[in-house]
């Protein structure tokens, strides 16, 4: 019986997954005096954050291509820039393109976003001000939430009431106009958001895809304002641009993870890749270390989950340690990915149609070097997303688009590009098929659809590489395919991420901790949940 | 001659005799206040009202079923005592086109062997989802009594009742919080879908989550409206549904007579042109209305039961509201998107997954096979059509009470969504008109072939016809959407939802305020309290 089996010494904590999550909680547990061991399944670490050459010679970000943005005091304390980061912020932000030839290009910078807005609008210009000042203020708020444990609604301890009370006091100091647009933005539908604001439907809709991305909501969707509000609260500015920042790291999105790693490592965590745990050691209801596929067996007196909470509690915990009731939520804890990924190996750059030299400054791609979107409309988007109600992947999908080898040419050979493409919607359950024979579909979907704006990209292209929500799972272990680890909703947020009651990264088997983006607040690359989670873990470990 | 008014004055004048206008009337009355109701049409009621539209059949023109009339205004206004009377409406009945059907009825074992058919395990499910969702009823009961609060105030009234609950909220068990939390924010299916796996029941059920909004089930938020129709109370058994007898248009009459009773003044075909505002206060002060004849007749506080477009966009002289007001208001969503087609039949539908005349014919009749039919129709409307494959609701009262038609004859009701406000470019209501009436039918017939051979006459309301005849702006049945942006502290308008507005002594008592829509009576009396507790009239 493997439990006679001699076992290693016992570790402080053990941190299933190395994603950037699990990396940011392995480095402030040990900087608060742990020894954590930290796990990878995978050759490398860095989760859905990694660069991988997928071509010979051509490198990509594989899955994430830019930032969350990171929060800028985890970069701090972790000395990532020490550590070999270089973030850099392109001059044009967003470019989105349009089917009659023409482009929105938004530049990072606030106000040279509004000149070009002005083109299309002047009332929208002044909008696009207003706008992003708003999202600050409310911003800000959202942002220190994001800081919080979510507070135990039953018996608020003092942490959680000083908690709860200074929230409360920065949501009354926004004044009576921003408290209500935060109760009145939250649940709305991200284009009836937008449309307050603007009347350019390209506007409208570039700005409302950030509201639906990673998300199974469509911008009518009641909630996927929400998402937006929480993708710029996680821009620490004063006055955000409503477009979104984007922030692109040397060497790919990997760059982020292994600088990361190394900081983890030089506080004193340890870090084995090609470790694939089976399952976690549970002993009358308290985590005693786990069991890796290999059979080897590590003992821990805590255990750290970065994986997403169903693969947590559903595969590598035992169900029978739980009571039906909790599992029933977290199976209805809702993770059906929609998006696929889709890197291109290219000759050479694509030319835009809209982007031609003369018919906007497009010298050496410039305007490349930012976010490329396709997302015309808002009804475009809806009905993007329609089909995937239906179990269908969208024929005319939404598409982001980045060059990361403008950013940083040594990922592909000279003169050559990688072409990093996110594609939504890719709903994760087919309806009357299944995601390997339609691979190369979706390829092909993405390829005509992107053609239709630059023409010569099918002759550019030298190799690709689809990522289905399947592979996101299976590769990855996303389960569902959630890039976020589950749905970004109301339902899910907060107090309520993964579950009401379970928001504090604990779980109903004592010593057994949660630390992924399936925990608060838990959007996209910014290191958020890992820190939150090291915090409590912390706290908790050393009662 | 104008001017007849001229000299008499009124404590209260209040706009609009629709059902929530006269409730608010008949407390104001009550209380000993001088109350004159003025209506626009020649019958009372607005939307709740019964007519005679074609000789010998008196349809419930637009609404149609009663549920959500609270029970402490039946008792206040002892509205049996004026005639009203509730005749129960039995069990929802849903056929498939598989020739199968889903039939569930208030007989809880009948019900449940029904499910059982479909799935045992659904079945077990349905009875622990009923009394869920009575506990879910039971914390929002008492919201909907109350007078939302201002979140935005450091008033300790108002932090109380955000504290009242904050507390009612802790006090329910975890399994009641999530499920509250859920229904607060989920869409109808996604709830449904971790209770039941049947898809007929889901789609059937998740129908009462999106009557009345443009949304569909699969839209977060509706699985609140879901409850919002559960909350229907008769008799204190929740989940009743029923007819007046007489038609919906009975229960405004009711209303109406207890009004009188009192002492109120209800005069029919008196339209508004303005609300006098007299300026020698802040944003002003309401003075008194001109009616379209341009009588001027003045009182102490007007109480509007139209909605805010109408109220502060049509009858108020522009520029006596601060921009953040009028922002608001102009930002409240209405698009309505549903209709009505209401028929005088020669005889009985005679379905061809359940022949003849049976009791199902006395229930609800839903037209609502599949999750996917109904968010598909759902989808038509996004794009600006009337769903091809509408959800319809249908009802024949006549089998209730044979007084509504000729003997022999009947009326059938038929609830249809999605029929958009806001048409695509090129179409219009005008024309769309019949084309959707004829569709509904057609729809109908595909389950009860007769359909087509028994109409003697066919009324169809559309979204346009809501507006311009009983004034629901851009035809929304509930004044404005049921959306959680929209509710509560929120509804109309954010810091404008205690029944007040920025003009001195004009008042909100519609569906357009907190706790909204349905033949309910909470706004119209909520706003009485409110009015009486400022001692303005």
């Amino acid at each position: 019986m493997s439990s006679e089996r001699p076992m290693a010494e016992t570790r402080d904590v053990v941190i299933v997954g190395g994603g950037h999550n699990g990396l940011v909680t392995a480095f402030y547990l040990a900087k608060a005096g742990f020894k954590p061991l930290l796990l990878e399944r995978r050759a490398q670490v860095g989760g859905a954050a990694i660069t991988e050459e997928f071509h010979p010679g051509f490198r990509c970000s594989t899955l994430a291509h830019n930032t969350g943005p990171l929060r800028a005091d985890i970069v701090r304390d972790m000395q990532l820039e020490r550590h070999g980061l270089k973030l850099t912020t392109p001059d044009v932000s967003t470019v989105s393109l349009l089917p009659d030839g023409r482009a929105l290009v938004l530049y990072s910078d606030a106000r040279k976003a509004a000149q070009q807005i002005a083109l299309w609008s002047q009332k929208d210009a002044a909008s696009y001000a207003d706008f992003g000042a708003a999202l600050g203020k409310i911003g800000k708020v959202i942002g220190e939430a994001l800081l919080l444990t979510p507070p135990n609604i039953d018996n608020p301890n003092s942490g959680d009431l000083w908690g709860m009370l200074k929230t409360g006091r920065s949501i009354r100091n926004l004044g009576k106009k921003d408290l209500y647009r935060v109760l009145r933005w939250g649940p709305m539908a991200v284009a009836d958001l937008v449309a307050e604001f603007f009347d350019t439907e390209p506007l409208r809709a570039t700005i409302a895809a950030r509201g639906i991305f990673g998300t199974f909501l469509g911008p009518w969707s009641a909630g996927s304002a929400l998402v937006l509000l929480l993708r710029a609260a996680a821009e620490p500015s004063p006055n955000p641009s409503p477009a979104g920042r984007i922030q692109f790291p040397a060497g790919g999105v990997g760059a982020i993870t292994l600088a990361m790693a190394a900081a983890a490592k030089q506080a004193g965590a340890e870090i084995r890749t090609g470790a694939d745990i089976a399952e976690v050691r549970i002993k009358d209801g308290v985590a005693t270390g786990v069991v890796l596929t290999s059979g080897e067996e590590i003992s821990a007196r805590a255990v750290v989950s970065n994986a997403d909470p169903k693969r947590t509690l559903m595969r590598l915990v035992d169900p029978a340690h739980l009571s039906p009731d909790f599992v029933q939520k977290i199976k209805n804890y809702r993770s059906m990915g929609t998006v696929a990924k889709i890197n291109l190996a290219l000759s050479a750059l694509p030319e835009f149609t809209a982007l031609k030299a003369g018919s906007q400054s497009n010298s050496n791609g410039d305007l490349l070097r930012g976010r490329i979107q396709i997302s015309p409309e808002i009804d475009y988007l809806e009905r993007a997303f329609d089909e995937s109600k239906y179990g269908n992947f969208s024929r005319h999908p939404y598409i982001e688009i980045t060059f990361p080898s403008l950013s940083d040419p040594s990922l592909a050979p000279v003169g050559e590009h990688v072409m990093s493409i996110y594609m939504q919607y890719a709903p994760y359950k087919l309806k009357n098929s299944d995601w390997e024979s339609q691979r190369i579909a979706l390829g092909e979907t993405v390829v005509k659809t992107i053609a239709q704006y630059a023409p010569d990209l099918p002759q550019t292209i030298l190799r690709h590489q689809i990522i289905t929500p399947k592979d996101l799972e299976e590769t990855y272990g996303l389960t569902g395919g959630h890039i976020f680890h589950g749905e970004l909703a109301l339902d899910q947020f907060f107090t309520m991420r993964p579950l009401l009651d379970w928001a504090r990264y604990q779980t109903p088997i004592e010593r057994l901790y949660l630390c992924g983006s399936g925990t608060h607040p838990g959007t996209g690359l910014t290191g958020g949940s890992g820190a939150n989670a090291a915090r409590e873990i912390a706290k908790a470990l050393k009662k | 001659m104008p001017s007849v008014a001229r000299g008499t004055k009124y404590d209260v004048i209040v706009v609009g005799g629709g059902h929530n206008g006269l409730v608010n009337a008949a407390y104001l009355a009550k209380a000993g206040k001088k109350v004159l109701v003025l209506e626009r049409r020649h019958v009372l009621g607005g939307a709740a009202c019964t007519e005679e539209v074609f000789r010998g059949f008196k349809f419930s023109v637009c609404s149609y079923v009663v549920s959500l009339l609270r029970p402490e205004i039946i008792r206040d206004l002892d509205l049996p005592r004026h005639g009203l009377e509730i005749l129960p409406l039995d069990g929802t009945f849903t056929p498939m086109p598989n020739g199968d059907h889903l039939w569930r009825v208030n007989d809880h074992g009948k019900t449940h062997r029904e499910i059982a058919r479909h799935s045992r395990v659904d079945a077990e499910a349905y009875d622990e989802f009923g009394r869920a969702m009575q506990a879910m009823c039971r914390f929002v009961k008492p919201i909907l009594s109350m007078i939302p609060p201002d979140p935005a105030t450091l008033n300790p009234k108002e932090l109380m009742k955000l504290l009242f609950i904050g507390r009612r909220f802790q006090g329910m068990s975890s399994e009641d919080k999530y499920n509250q939390v859920q229904l607060m924010t989920m869409s109808a299916i996604d709830f449904l879908d971790q209770w039941f796996e049947t898809d007929v029941l889901k789609a059937t059920m998740s129908a009462s989550g999106i009557i009345g909004t443009f949304l569909g089930v699969r839209s977060p938020g509706t699985a609140y409206v879901l409850l919002h129709h559960y909350m229907g109370e008769i008799d204190g058994a929740f989940r009743a549904w029923g007819f007046a007898r007489g038609g919906t248009g009975a229960i405004s009459n009711a209303i109406a007579d207890a009004a009188r009773e009192a002492g109120a003044e209800i005069r029919t075909e008196a339209p508004i042109a303005k609300i006098l505002v007299k300026n020698d206060v802040k944003n002003g002060r309401a003075v008194g209305v001109v009616l379209g004849n341009g009588d001027e007749i003045y009182a102490d506080v007007i109480s509007s039961s139209v909605d805010p477009r109408l109220t502060f966009t049509k009858m108020i002289e522009p520029g006596n509201l601060p921009d953040e007001f009028m922002e608001g208001v102009n930002r409240y969503k209405f698009r309505g998107s549903s209709g009505k087609v209401n028929m005088a039949l020669d005889g009985l539908p005679d379905f061809k997954c359940m022949p003849g005349v049976g009791a199902h014919l006395r229930g609800a009749m839903s037209i609502s096979p599949s999750v996917e039919y109904m968010e598909k129709a759902y989808d038509e409307a996004k794009y600006g059509h009337w769903s091809s494959h509408p959800y319809i609701d249908m009802v024949i009262p006549t089998l209730t009470d044979t007084s509504l038609a000729p003997p022999g004859k009947h009326i059938l009701s038929c609830f249809v969504q999605y029929a958009p406000y806001k048409l695509a470019p090129g179409l219009d209501w005008d024309t769309e008109k019949e084309k959707f009436g004829d569709s509904v039918v057609d729809t109908i017939a595909q389950y009860a072939p007769n359909i087509k051979n028994i109409i003697l006459h066919r009324q169809v309301v559309t979204p346009l016809d809501l507006e311009r005849e009983w004034g629901l702006t851009e035809g929304n049945i509930f004044q404005g959407e049921l959306s959680l942006e929209q509710l509560f502290f929120l509804r109309p308008v954010a810091g404008w939802a205690q029944f007040r507005s920025p003009i001195k002594n004009l008042y909100m008592c519609g569906s357009a305020t907190h706790p909204g829509g349905g033949i309910m009576g909470a706004p119209g009396r909520l706003a009485a309290l409110e009015i009486l507790k400022d001692g303005a009239a």
